[in-house]
């Protein structure tokens, strides 16, 4: 295991490149237009702590998620989860995370929880008998047990969600990306992964948990860490205790000072 | 992170990862395998009859055995196959896309050409099946005429047109990666070949100007000489100009398989990988 923080960003800068019409590609062909996602975004997270990031609409949260998960390429800068240099070395930066997809799309519909885990242990490398205890293990500690054997396109909401920790779980990662994990579900669901992500992952099984979301509540109960990013860079951050220390009124005051700000003085 | 987590990735244990997946899949569609075998048959049929329209003796069926009705067949049974070799790769990942499985696939340690080949192995498995099948029937129950088989002609332009269709279909994926849709390859070379490539009738009947397009491609090289290997029981030196002219295609094609990697790259920098 390498020293230093779980996961590191220096001078992060990622463009889009924006859609250009046809006229537009005519008129001038070697033209080029970009939008900034992430202008120089600068970040740690220590070992073994639960870190969310709070931001608005496309402030670069799910575009930070992804260049860590290898997805998206940086434009400059660098990122590094567990000393591994994500657009350098993409093969060991792969083994040191786990990327919860939070689309239930990634899955295969028509194959059950069970037989979707089994095909994605295989491209994690697990093998044979092992593959089948890290499997069984899993889903019982994701409450999935009982239901392993039917179709994914039978699970609610909840359940296809829980899945998707089972499966960023395969590897036994140090880190896990999390981004919204709790978008469209109701109150009991969205509390059940709450605790399960801090309880469990954090709690008992010591992992790095960088966790990307809207909600300030779930931000002040669940975070060891809060940092707050708008227009590509971090513009606040700090233990929860202290962010949060005066309720979720305060993280919403520090937030909404942060962001405006931003927003004065891009 | 766990011993098991570290061990690497075996290529071959992926790709067996892949054919159990989409093997399991196809079980959940009851009436898929059913649909395909009467698709067989009926295409066997359709030409078995229009081959009673066709005289014996003609002149441009000489070269590979003189019956239109084998000629047809392994004509539709070989473009089956290579069409499923040429648009398969760019089929799955379109399908990867608009299903959303695309970044799940790419986060894992497995190679990126494991994946792409991965995705479309059970495609290519059961569309050689199929072949196989379509030859079986119209042996069995359509009076499919084999001559003295060569193998060795069968292996050599099997083995070549494989690796040429491979490598298109690489170029095609890498296309659909980057820009979605409208993939240039398959419409130039999938509606060209089947016109200009001798899949239901010989290219000798094209007139001369326009028969010059048949020698640029693929499709050409590869139908006759399956067609002589199977048909005409012609020995493994009647075989070698197609043999010669599938190894140029594949010399001018395999390097530049390298692209799909350009592709992903490309994905990754313009932040497109889950877009469809």
């Amino acid at each position: 295991m390498t020293t230093g923080p779980a996961i590191f960003a220096e001078n992060l800068i990622k463009r889009y490149p924006i859609f250009r019409g046809f006229r537009e590609i005519i008129l001038k062909p070697l033209g080029r237009r970009t939008v900034t996602a992430l202008d120089g975004l600068d970040l740690d997270v220590g070992r073994g702590r639960v870190f969310c990031l709070l931001g608005p609409n496309g402030a670069g949260k799910t575009t930070l998620v992804k260049v860590l998960a290898t997805l998206v390429l940086p434009d400059g800068g660098r990122a590094m989860v567990e000393g591994h240099d994500v657009a350098r070395e993409p093969g060991p930066a792969k083994r040191a995370v786990g990327y919860a997809v939070s689309d239930e799309r990634s899955f295969y519909w028509r194959l059950t929880g069970r037989q979707n885990l089994e095909f994605f242990g295989a491209l994690y490398g697990l093998r044979g008998r092992a593959r089948e205890r890290r499997i069984d293990e899993l889903l019982r500690i994701v409450g999935l047990d009982e239901a392993a054997d039917l179709r994914f396109n039978g699970y609610s909401t909840g359940m296809r969600q829980m899945l998707g920790f089972a499966r960023a779980l395969l590897a036994d990662a140090a880190i896990l990306l999390v981004d919204e994990p709790t978008r469209s579900l109701d109150p009991q669901a969205a509390d059940r992964i709450r605790s399960f992500l801090r309880e469990e992952l954090a709690g008992r099984q010591g992992k790095t948990i960088l966790w990307a979301t809207h909600d300030l509540g779930e931000a002040a109960d669940c975070a060891d860490d809060i940092a707050v990013i708008s227009r590509g860079r971090i513009r606040l951050r700090g233990p929860a205790a202290s962010l949060a220390a005066g309720g979720r009124s305060s993280l919403r005051q520090a937030y909404e000072q942060a962001v405006n700000e931003s927003e004065e003085k891009p | 992170m766990s011993g098991e987590a570290r061990r690497k990735t075996s290529g071959a244990a992926v790709l067996a990862a892949f054919l159990r997946r989409d093997f399991r899949e196809a079980l959940t569609y009851k009436f898929s395998f059913l649909s395909s075998v009467t698709g067989i048959l009926l295409s066997s049929a359709t030409f078995y009859f229009v081959a009673k329209l066709v005289p014996a003796g003609v002149p441009s069926l000489g070269p590979f055995g003189g019956d239109y009705f084998s000629f047809a067949v392994v004509g539709v049974a070989f473009a089956g196959l290579l069409g499923m070799f040429q648009e398969g790769l760019a089929a799955v990942v379109r399908s990867a896309q608009l299903s959303g499985t695309l970044e799940a696939l790419l986060v894992t340690p497995a190679g990126v050409p494991t994946i792409l080949f991965g995705s479309s192995l059970y495609s290519l498995v059961f569309q050689v099946f199929r072949t196989v099948l379509h030859l079986a029937v119209a042996l069995a129950f359509f009076g499919l005429t084999l001559g003295r088989v060569n193998g060795a002609g069968v292996l050599a332009v099997g083995v070549l047109t494989i690796l040429c269709f491979l490598s298109v279909g690489v170029l095609s994926a890498s296309f659909i990666l980057v820009y979605k849709t409208g993939n240039p390859f398959s419409w130039i070379l999938g509606s060209v070949s089947g016109v200009l490539g001798g899949v239901v009738f010989p290219v000798a009947l094209l007139p001369p100007w326009i028969r010059w397009v048949s020698s640029l491609l693929p499709v050409t090289y590869a139908l006759d000489g399956m067609r002589k290997s199977l048909l005409a029981s012609a020995s493994f030196a009647e075989v070698l100009p197609d043999v010669a002219a599938l190894a140029v295609f594949d010399a001018l094609l395999l390097p530049l398989s390298v692209v799909f990697r350009l592709a992903v790259r490309k994905a990754k920098k313009d932040g497109t990988l889950s877009h469809y």
